[in-house]
């Protein structure tokens, strides 16, 4: 998950999801596509497409070429021709390419659920105004703003056998003798990967949360205190279900996330040992940039185009449902 | 288990709650107090002890931290490490290939989002709707994925082993956002405070900058404040578009130095370049968080 990226696209997907449900938000002038003579409509026109021009450079046409490059068995230098469907086929029989899929599916799995309920307690903890709060909520969020790649290389040291803090730390409790060798054992490095990214981006599921907590009425949670119920209860019938948006953008945002990994596991395992920590999106690079297969690399990042876009238009549609 | 149980009405004044005496929502609010301090305690030690130790693991020398920790040198912390880095050529180039990246992501998006937020804001004209789709789609497609595709063609267009290359291909990254941002930021400017400027004869761009800068300022720093971040601290693509190690950045040159290219791998110089990556993006963070924050709960869910 490239983080800062992740972070923005957050934002504005919550936001180009929200923006239209709000009433009497959007339309502050009259539509019309003329412009007026103070508002020329050549000017906005103007404004915009040097915006619109490096959206067209920089994603459209590499999304179109990559469709192309998909069916074709594309070099790095010389000359190319078409091979249908080949590139596809290619990958379907890789044994490599299902393994990475299935570790990326593992990965998710594993860091989805505790990512929400971190990011949940954290919120709650954060959410009324009491002394150090503010400073709470900012604490929370450092490890997403530092980002993984930072995060991971410092994680290389601290997973050291005998003198990385993850060791020493496990030999002051007596859990282990403090030798373990994590990154050179693939469920070891999955479950410390897993450890520290669930400690580094929970912050970024609470700030979503947050922001649909307090959103809710003190009233309802008043009423219900008259009535008796314990906090528990409280959670349970009143947060969670009025939380239901926000929620289920932020497990979204975070399967996607996960699907994208690629800096903690290139940093910290290098996908070894042998293949057992190689997520999809690393695949795609060492195919693409290791092995120097173009057309087959393409064809993998054509399917998680497809996957990615496919989970998007779900939220998209979530969030229009729910309205 | 906690369901909401009927409540047994007595002449109390305070209500009842469930198995609880009297004064119980008191000693609810101090257990709630206690149990939030408790977590408060819990936060420190689980997120800001790790970043000061790493802080201190930058101090000490690379032999000690590849060593079990031994009380007598433990804690001998020098700078030793920072002054390694800097006389470590391409390491020091690193540092400075990112400030030049960030800050070139962070002026080019602002200027992008800025003028196409004041078009999308305050401006009507034919294809709009399209055009603001068409930044919308950018959030759709996540850059890892087309990342053969930009590599052949930013190759094309000469722009792979380019620090500008990075900069156009990291400013568009960010320009979905941005553009949000301004959008909204601009759509906010009530339409009667344009208007008086415009009366009184300022065009498009004096208009901007005699009355509409200093109420979308705020939006400004956001967006700069998330390129800039979203930049120094991006792995992929700059592993990917450079080669050359002179222009490396920062997380791509700690790669290098952690697969011991410039030579015997040296913890200390691994730790001291992390927190040197990390130092500015806790600084920014915490002096502009207002900006930061804004920029997370402008896209909050209020529907």
């Amino acid at each position: 998950m490239t983080l800062s990226d992740t972070t923005a696209t957050t934002v504005a997907r919550t936001r180009a999801a929200t923006e239209r449900h709000i009433p009497g938000r959007r339309k502050r002038r009259p539509l019309g596509d003329e412009g007026t003579l103070t508002h020329p409509s050549s000017h906005g026109l103007l404004l915009v497409l040097p915006a619109a021009l490096f959206v067209c450079v920089f994603v459209l046409a590499p999304l179109v070429f990559a469709l192309y490059i998909s069916l074709t068995n594309w070099p790095l230098i010389g000359s190319y021709k078409f091979i249908g469907l080949d590139n596809y086929a290619t990958i379907g029989r890789d044994p490599a390419f299902w393994q990475a899929v299935l570790y990326t599916l593992i990965y998710t799995a594993i860091v989805t659920l505790p990512i929400l309920v971190l990011g949940y307690l954290m919120a709650v903890v954060v959410r009324a105004n009491r002394p150090g709060s503010t400073l709470l909520r900012t604490v929370f969020f450092l490890p997403y703003v530092i980002g993984l790649s930072t995060l991971s290389f410092l994680m290389v040291l601290e997973a050291q056998p005998n003198s990385g803090a993850v060791n020493l730390l496990l030999k002051a409790l007596h859990i282990t003798d403090g030798t373990t060798a994590w990154l050179v054992n693939g469920p070891l490095a999955t479950g410390l990967i897993c450890a520290l990214i669930i400690w580094a981006v929970s912050g970024s599921t609470m700030v979503l949360l947050l922001s649909g907590m307090q959103s809710i009425p003190r009233e309802v949670y008043e009423s219900a205190q008259v009535d008796g119920s314990s906090w528990m209860a409280r959670e349970w019938h009143i947060t969670i279900p009025m939380l239901r948006r926000p929620i289920s953008m932020s497990l979204i945002l975070s399967v996607i996330g996960s699907f994208l990994a690629f800096s903690q596991f290139f940093i910290m395992t290098g996908g070894g040992p042998g293949r057992d920590t190689t997520p999809i999106v690393l695949y795609i690079y060492q195919r693409a940039f290791v092995q120097l297969q173009v057309g087959a690399a393409t064809a993998a990042s054509v399917i998680l185009i497809v996957v990615v876009a496919a989970i998007s238009a779900v939220q998209f549609w979530l969030l229009r449902a729910e309205d | 288990m906690a369901t909401i149980a009927q409540p047994t009405r007595t002449t109390r004044s305070r209500p009842r709650r469930t198995g609880g005496g009297s004064g119980k929502g008191r000693s609810e609010d101090r257990v709630k107090l206690i149990l939030y301090w408790l977590a408060a305690f819990l936060t420190v030690i689980v997120f800001v002890v790790p970043l000061l130790w790493f802080l201190m693991r930058s101090l000490q020398p690379g032999a000690v931290i590849a060593a079990p920790p031994d009380a007598s040198s433990f804690f001998d912390l020098s700078t030793d490490n920072f002054r390694g880095l800097r006389a470590q050529g391409d390491m020091f180039r690193a540092v400075g290939n990112s400030i030049i990246v960030a800050l070139g992501t962070c002026v080019l998006t602002t200027l992008l989002a800025t003028m196409a937020g004041y078009g999308f804001g305050r401006f009507k004209f034919r294809g709009s709707g399209i055009a603001f789709g068409l930044i919308l789609v950018t959030l759709m497609i996540p850059f890892q994925a087309i990342l053969t595709p930009l590599f052949i063609q930013l190759s094309a267009m000469r722009l792979t082993d380019s620090l500008l290359g990075l900069v156009l291909f990291y400013s568009t990254v960010n320009l979905a956002f941005g553009t949000f941002v301004m959008r909204t930021a601009f759509m906010s400017v009530p339409d009667g405070l344009e208007e008086a400027a415009r009366l009184d004869g300022s065009g498009t761009i004096g208009t901007f900058f005699h009355v509409l800068f200093p109420l979308v300022m705020p939006g400004m720093a956001t967006t700069a404040l998330f390129a800039f971040l979203a930049a120094w601290t991006e792995f992929l693509g700059a592993l990917t578009f450079l080669t050359r190690q002179d222009l490396f950045t920062l997380p791509v040159a700690l790669v290098n130095l952690q697969q011991g290219t410039y030579g015997q791998l040296d913890f200390g110089l691994l730790a001291a370049g992390s927190v040197t990556a990390m130092i500015p993006c806790v600084i920014l963070f915490i002096a502009l968080q207002r900006y930061y924050v804004a920029g997370l709960s402008a896209g909050s869910l209020k529907g």
